[in-house]
């Protein structure tokens, strides 16, 4: 094995060049909508301030410099066959619904401890029993475990919720939300 | 000389009450589980350890966190050894030699050779922080705005260089997160840049929820959308290690030493390069090419020497100049920052015994992993086998609360949520996230340097090429960028191999 597949291994999969095209698309977007709200920033002039100490330079300077990237970017996707690749993948929802259970409910869960007056202990709880339910159970199903796996999510979650709830409000006097 | 080791011997005096030493073990065992869990990193551990030690006196509460991080960087190997997934990003290298012994039965010894490898490798980083930072932190003083731009703009491009596969989206994931430094009220007037009159974001976007994001909840998530894999761990002998592996490979262990703290001294690039590169010298150097990849003894010593020597490394700029060497290196300054130690140049002026607690926290942590080491194979094994949906769950809750903990700011679980989900698809869009967290540690020094040296120059962009150190920053931003274009990598190559023709003759 030489040095470069070494290197190689610890490399992430490579991305299609599609992928590189349209993200280099927000890049350049981001790019120069910095270097506008930078040129339009206040250069506070009528408190004498320099025009080198202006809140919008580095930003502006910032705005080029991604733009710049972006463009980079989207000559060596184009130069790399993304436009060539004209074969689509459909989307199939389902292949990646662990992705997406697991973001939804950590969002809603996220947005009921910030919003709701619901006790922190309580949501926790049956976020934690939910995600483990759901997760584990096919495992369980095929060991035919379903009950026994929901009574050790239940467990896991009722003291994970309390436990962090002592651990925070009682030992780091923090007040959860 | 003797100052130093004073100092040394205080500090080590200073820690040495049942609670602290407490805190040690503690925390070390914490670091070398969430090390040895795949897909919880060392820079999620400190991040959420930070959030968990906010009450705790500074001393203790950095003491916690380095252990933590010298824990999860070591912990890392045993998941790699025993089930060829490398616990951390550190320990990828330790795969390739750790796996192929565990196979042959040796999974024990391999271990033992981790063991050993991280504990040399963190003394001699601890040698080097004690050694170079008053020297750094000397010269350090000679720093100023010119110099501090290209120094934060030589850390975001050799950060991206280096830690990705692309270094051009590590350079726009670098430049990303300066962006994301300068929303909120600027450093000079409190001018509110980038807030759409959103007044939370005036504060700006604190460095520890974006952290706790991108390393936290984005790594739950990407640890979730794959099926649980099952493991099957090898039969291990004793993890006792051998002295024979470490006399017969002392000079491996010495240069990877050096390779891994000179490799966390750069900015932002940090343990996994230290640990691929320290293995790429060894076998180079070494008599036993043909075993590397096949369970050699010195690839595997080479590193986990490398990548637990960084760790020290890493925290000499932390210490003499608040620039990370890498991303958990960012934390640890965020941390410091956040218990009122005032890392930079002034340190060694301000605080001069400070550096020396931090080479006596390295000394807790290394003794920390050797005894965990010797005597918790088994328990850690029964940990790598729970399952990621019970850890998981966990995992996220102590995401969302320690984001809030720190300024009991709601804002900060959004902003957390926010970077999660950012930070999942960037990351499978292979923009690496070490830039992206130097570019926000670091945006603030580079916005004010840049603004501070023109203003005083009046416009005049000569002291930022002529002032020696600014100029050969400048040189070293250059010649990274020039590097990667191959028209001028080629020319480069012939203009050194012209300029070398000389001395080949000779």
């Amino acid at each position: 094995m030489d040095d470069s597949q070494a290197t190689g291994l610890a490399a992430e999969e490579s991305v299609s060049p599609r992928a590189d095209f349209w993200s280099s698309f927000i890049w350049i977007g981001l790019g120069i909508a910095m270097l506008w709200m930078s040129l339009n920033m206040d250069r506070l002039e009528r408190f004498q301030a320099s025009i080198y100490t202006a809140p919008g330079l580095v930003p502006g300077l910032l705005g080029i410099a991604i733009a710049l990237m972006g463009v980079i970017l989207l000559v060596r996707s184009v130069n790399a066959g993304a436009l060539r690749q004209r074969e689509r993948k459909p989307l199939v929802l389902a292949q990646h619904w662990r992705l997406i259970f697991s973001l939804s409910l950590s969002l809603v869960y996220a947005l009921i401890v910030v919003a709701s007056a619901l006790p922190f202990w309580l949501v926790t709880a049956v976020y934690i029993t939910i995600f483990v339910i759901v997760f584990q159970y096919a495992e369980r199903r095929a060991k035919a475990q379903v009950p026994r796996g929901i009574a050790v999510a239940v467990v896991h979650g009722l003291l994970a919720g309390v436990l962090i709830q002592y651990v925070f409000e009682e030992l780091f006097l923090v007040r959860l939300p | 000389m003797f100052d130093g080791l004073i100092g040394f011997a205080h500090s080590i005096w200073s820690f040495s009450s049942p609670e602290t030493i407490l805190y040690a073990l503690g925390a070390s065992l914490v670091g070398l589980i969430i090390g040895a869990l795949p897909g919880l990193t060392a820079t999620m551990g400190v991040a959420l350890m930070t959030t968990l030690t906010l009450k705790l006196p500074p001393n203790d509460a950095l003491l916690i966190l380095i252990c933590t991080y010298v824990g999860a960087i070591y912990g890392g190997s045993r998941s790699a050894i025993l089930l060829n997934i490398p616990g951390t990003p550190a320990s990828a290298a330790s795969c390739l030699d750790g796996y192929a012994l565990a196979k042959q039965g040796l999974a024990g010894r391999a271990m033992g050779i981790a063991t050993s490898g991280s504990i040399l490798g963190t003394w001699i980083g601890m040698f080097f922080l004690a050694l170079f930072t008053p020297m750094l932190g000397e010269m350090a003083l000679k720093f100023g705005a010119y110099e501090f731009f290209w120094l934060a703009v030589f850390g975001v491009v050799i950060s991206g260089n280096l830690t990705g596969t692309d270094p051009l989206k590590g350079w726009i994931a670098g430049f990303i997160g300066l962006f994301i430094a300068s929303i909120g009220q600027e450093g000079m007037y409190a001018y509110d840049r980038f807030t759409f009159g959103v007044h939370d974001l005036s504060g700006g976007i604190a460095l520890i929820p974006a952290l706790v994001g991108v390393f936290g909840f984005a790594e739950v998530l990407n640890v979730m959308k794959d099926k649980p894999q099952k493991f099957i761990i090898n039969a291990y002998d004793t993890v006792i290690p051998r002295i024979k592996d470490v006399v017969q490979y002392w000079r491996t262990i010495i240069r990877s030493g050096l390779i891994g703290t000179f490799i966390g001294i750069v900015p932002g690039v940090g343990e996994d390069v230290a640990a691929w590169s320290s293995y790429a010298a060894a076998r180079r150097a070494s008599k036993e090419k043909a075993k590397f990849g096949k369970g050699s003894v010195e690839g595997l010593m080479a590193a986990e020497t490398g990548d637990n020597a960084c760790v020290p490394g890493a925290v000499i700029p932390v210490l003499t100049l608040a620039v990370p060497g890498s991303a958990p290196a960012a934390v640890l300054l965020a941390a410091m920052l956040i218990h009122g130690v005032r890392p930079g140049p002034l340190i060694m002026v301000e605080n001069p015994t400070f550096v020396y607690d931090v080479v006596a926290m390295m000394l807790f942590a290394s003794i920390g992993i050797l005894i965990y080491g010797l005597t918790l194979t088994k328990l850690l094994v029964k940990i790598l086998l729970v399952p990621r949906a019970l850890i998981m769950p966990v995992i996220f809750v102590l995401c969302a609360v320690g984001s809030y903990a720190i300024a009991s700011r709601p804002f900060d679980i959004l902003v957390m949520l926010v970077f999660g989900v950012v930070g999942l698809i960037l990351r499978n869009l292979n923009y690496p996230m070490a830039p992206l967290v130097l570019g926000i540690v670091l945006g603030d020094l580079l916005d004010k340097s840049l603004r501070r040296g023109l203003n005083l120059s009046d416009g005049d962009l000569t002291p930022f090429f002529g002032r020696p150190i600014a100029f050969v920053l400048f040189m070293l931003v250059l010649l990274t960028l020039l590097m990667n274009i191959p028209v001028a990598r080629k020319l480069m190559g012939q203009g050194t191999a012209l300029l070398l023709r000389p001395f080949r003759r000779a």
